[in-house]
């Protein structure tokens, strides 16, 4: 009898089953090799070239994400009743190490691609139109949490500055030396908010003080506080968690 | 002024002063102890984050005041 390889059991079928069936062998064969890497425990992942692979699928799943936002999708907004109290402090340190900024000689500093980078002093960013929404804090960690934000819608802020909305990131530095970027599409989005007010009260130090970038389609650590200085690029920059391997699109 | 009131006042002052000591940073971050957070590997000290910065503000200036030289001229 002859034998039967998977060449001649295929022969008499349609090219369109047979790409399909060796699609589902590499899917198979792809996940062997991860269930792999997975069964050899951490020090696979501990491997210099293996970050340094981790960090290159994450970036190609940044760009991905970027294609596939939707700049026009909405995150839900909640009533006054739905809103968590309290809401929660998180941070890589203590509530009550909570970095302090002086109001009264505090500056946004301004750098990179934008026409005018003039300095603005907390009175002046009061003045700017606001607006106030309540939406959903999503954490990493797997919490969530309901607020509610009050600010300048961030659009309009980079419109005042000359920001080059056609440069690709946005960075973002913090009193308590965080840092972190966001992709041009998501500043622009309509409920991206440059806030300076939480619950209708001046945003106290444990959530951000004087500012904090509030992106409800986007996790917690995209949301940075105690903003210091912003600068539009189209050089990667990175952020403190997506530089440890925290996918950096992180959003919808 | 009644008991009922003067205890109504009493609790009103405490909430009030106690959000405020909640608000008011009391000490400076210690850099050497570990982060607090769940987002940390075991081995991460606040001080990273700073040290991290650093390190990030030395490679991203020069691009970024180049690029903006560059656009300035454009």
């Amino acid at each position: 009898m002859k034998k039967r390889t998977m060449e001649t059991s295929l022969a008499g079928h349609s090219g369109k089953l047979v790409r399909s069936i060796e699609r589902r062998l590499f899917l198979r064969q792809g996940l062997s090799l991860g269930a792999l890497a997975l069964l050899s425990g951490c020090e696979l992942t501990d491997d210099e070239g293996v970050q340094s692979l981790l960090m290159g699928m994450s970036r190609w799943n940044d760009r991905a994400q970027g294609w596939l936002f939707n700049p026009n999708k909405l995150a839900p907004e909640f009533p006054e009743s739905a809103i968590t109290k309290p809401f929660p402090f998180n941070a890589f340190y203590s509530v009550d190490e909570v970095e302090s900024v002086d109001g009264a000689s505090y500056k946004l500093e301004l750098a990179g691609l934008i026409r005018d980078k003039k300095p603005w002093t907390l009175p002046e960013l009061y003045s700017l139109p606001q607006t106030s929404q309540i939406t959903r804090h999503i954490c990493v960690e797997g919490w969530s949490a309901i607020g509610k934000w009050s600010g300048v819608r961030f659009s309009d802020f980079l419109a005042r500055i000359g920001a080059d909305t056609s440069a690709k990131y946005i960075g973002f530095k913090c009193a308590d030396d965080y840092y972190s970027s966001v992709d041009m599409a998501t500043a622009l989005h309509p409920q991206t908010l440059l806030t300076f007010r939480y619950a209708d009260e001046i945003l106290p130090p444990k959530y951000g003080f004087p500012m904090k970038l509030r992106i409800p389609t986007k996790l917690g650590f995209k949301n940075p506080k105690h903003i210091m200085s912003m600068f539009v690029t189209n050089e990667y920059p990175g952020g403190y968690w997506e530089d440890q391997g925290y996918n950096w699109f992180s959003g919808s | 002024m009644k008991p009922l009131e003067t205890i109504a006042l009493a609790a009103m002052l405490a909430a009030g002063t106690g959000a405020w000591a909640a608000d008011a940073p009391s000490k400076p971050m210690k850099m050497d102890e570990p982060m607090h957070g769940e987002m940390k590997k075991r081995s991460m000290k606040k001080g990273d984050v700073k040290k991290a910065a650093e390190k990030k503000e030395r490679e991203m200036k020069p691009m970024i005041e180049k690029e903006a030289a560059g656009s300035a001229r454009k």
